[in-house]
C-alpha cells in the first residue's frame, strides 16, 4: 500500500549544510537506510557561487523544511563556512545548527523529529558520538571472552 | 610567519585547518570594513577559532594601527585577512606594507575571467592586484597550503 504523504505531520525541518556534495549524498545513504525522507534538504557550499547566494539557498532551504517545529541545520565542520552560514541565520529562523554531521547522526534526526528542537539536538549529538567505534578491536575482544 | 591573503570567506574551514597549523599563527587579523560593525558575524566566526588563536577585528583603513598596536612587528606569527583585492590595495595605499599577498577564494560572478578554481578576477581586481605587484608585491595564488604556487601576472 502506498504510504500517506506526511506533509502534515508536524516534524522538525533537515538541512544538511555541507561542502560540496556531501550533504547530498548522505542524505542518499540515509535513505537507503531510511527509506525516502520528505522535508530534508541538501545544500552544498560551492567554491563558484557567491557567499550571499549561497546564504539565499540556505535560507529558502530553511523555509522550505520549516513545519512550525524548527528546523535543524547539520553541517560538516564547525568553522567552515557552511557552519557559519547557518549560524548567521540563527537570528531570523527557528533553528539549531549541529556540526560534525555523520551517518548515525543523520539517521537519529531522522528517526526522533517529532521531538522539541532541543531534545532532538542533544539527541543527534549523542547518537554521533555513539557512532563511533573502534569495532574491530570490540570484536577482538569479544572473541578473547 | 605572516601570511596576508585574500579570502571572500574570511575565516572558514581552510583557514581553520590548514593555514593556522601551516603557519602556526597566534593572531588572526580580520580587515573589512562591513564585519566591524557586526558583532554577532564576530562572535560566529571566532566560535571555532583555537583557544590559543586571538582574533581581531579591525577596518580595512585601520588595520595598519591595529597590527602596529598588537605587537605585528615582532616576529609573530600572523594571518591577515581580506575579504576582496580592492580592501587589500586600500589597506597597502593605507600603509599597511607586505611582499607577499595570497590569493586564495574570490568567487565567480559574471563578466569574471576564472584564472585558478578558486580565483575569478573583474577588471577592478586585476588592476588592484597589478597595482600591487607594480608595488614590488609577490603575488601567491594558493587556496590552500600545499597547492602549487602560481603566479599568473
Amino acid at each position: 500500500m502506498a504510504e500517506k504523504s506526511k506533509k502534515n505531520i508536524p516534524v522538525v525541518g533537515i538541512v544538511l549544510v555541507t561542502h560540496g556534495t556531501f550533504g547530498e549524498t548522505l542524505l542518499e545513504a540515509a535513505e537507503m537506510v531510511m527509506g525516502k525522507q520528505d522535508n530534508c534538504l541538501a545544500v552544498g557550499v560551492d567554491v563558484e557561487r557567491s557567499v550571499d547566494e549561497t546564504m539565499e539557498l540556505i535560507r529558502s532551504s530553511i523555509q522550505k523544511v520549516e513545519r512550525g517545529k524548527g528546523v535543524v541545520a547539520l553541517t560538516d565542520l564547525f568553522g567552515g563556512s557552511p557552519t557559519t552560514m547557518s549560524l548567521s541565520l540563527m537570528k531570523s529562523e527557528n533553528l539549531e545548527v549541529i556540526t560534525g554531521v555523520n551517518l548515525p547522526m543523520l539517521v537519529a534526526t531522522l528517526q526522533s523529529r517529532s521531538m522539541d528542537l532541543q531534545a532532538l539536538a542533544e539527541k543527534v549529538k549523542s547518537a554521533g558520538q555513539q557512532g563511533i567505534k573502534v569495532a574491530g578491536a570490540m570484536l577482538r575482544k569479544k572473541a578473547k571472552k | 610567519m605572516i601570511l596576508v591573503r585574500i579570502d571572500n570567506r574570511l575565516i572558514h574551514g581552510q583557514i581553520i585547518e590548514t593555514w593556522l597549523p601551516y603557519t602556526g599563527a597566534q593572531r588572526v587579523f580580520v580587515a573589512n570594513d562591513e564585519l566591524v560593525h557586526d558583532v554577532l558575524q564576530q562572535e560566529i566566526m571566532s566560535l571555532a577559532i583555537p583557544q590559543t588563536v586571538d582574533s581581531f577585528f579591525v577596518s580595512v583603513e585601520g588595520l595598519s594601527r591595529a597590527v602596529e598596536d598588537n605587537g605585528y612587528g615582532e616576529g609573530h606569527d600572523v594571518i591577515i585577512l581580506f575579504s576582496n583585492c580592492s580592501d587589500a590595495r586600500r589597506a597597502f595605499d593605507a600603509g599597511f606594507g607586505f611582499d607577499i599577498l595570497n590569493v586564495g577564494n574570490v568567487h565567480y560572478s559574471p563578466g569574471k575571467r576564472q584564472v585558478s578554481p578558486s580565483v575569478a578576477l573583474s577588471d577592478e581586481d586585476e588592476s588592484c592586484l597589478r597595482h600591487l605587484s607594480r608595488k614590488g608585491v609577490e603575488l601567491d595564488f594558493r587556496c590552500v597550503p600545499n597547492d602549487q604556487v602560481q603566479v599568473r601576472f
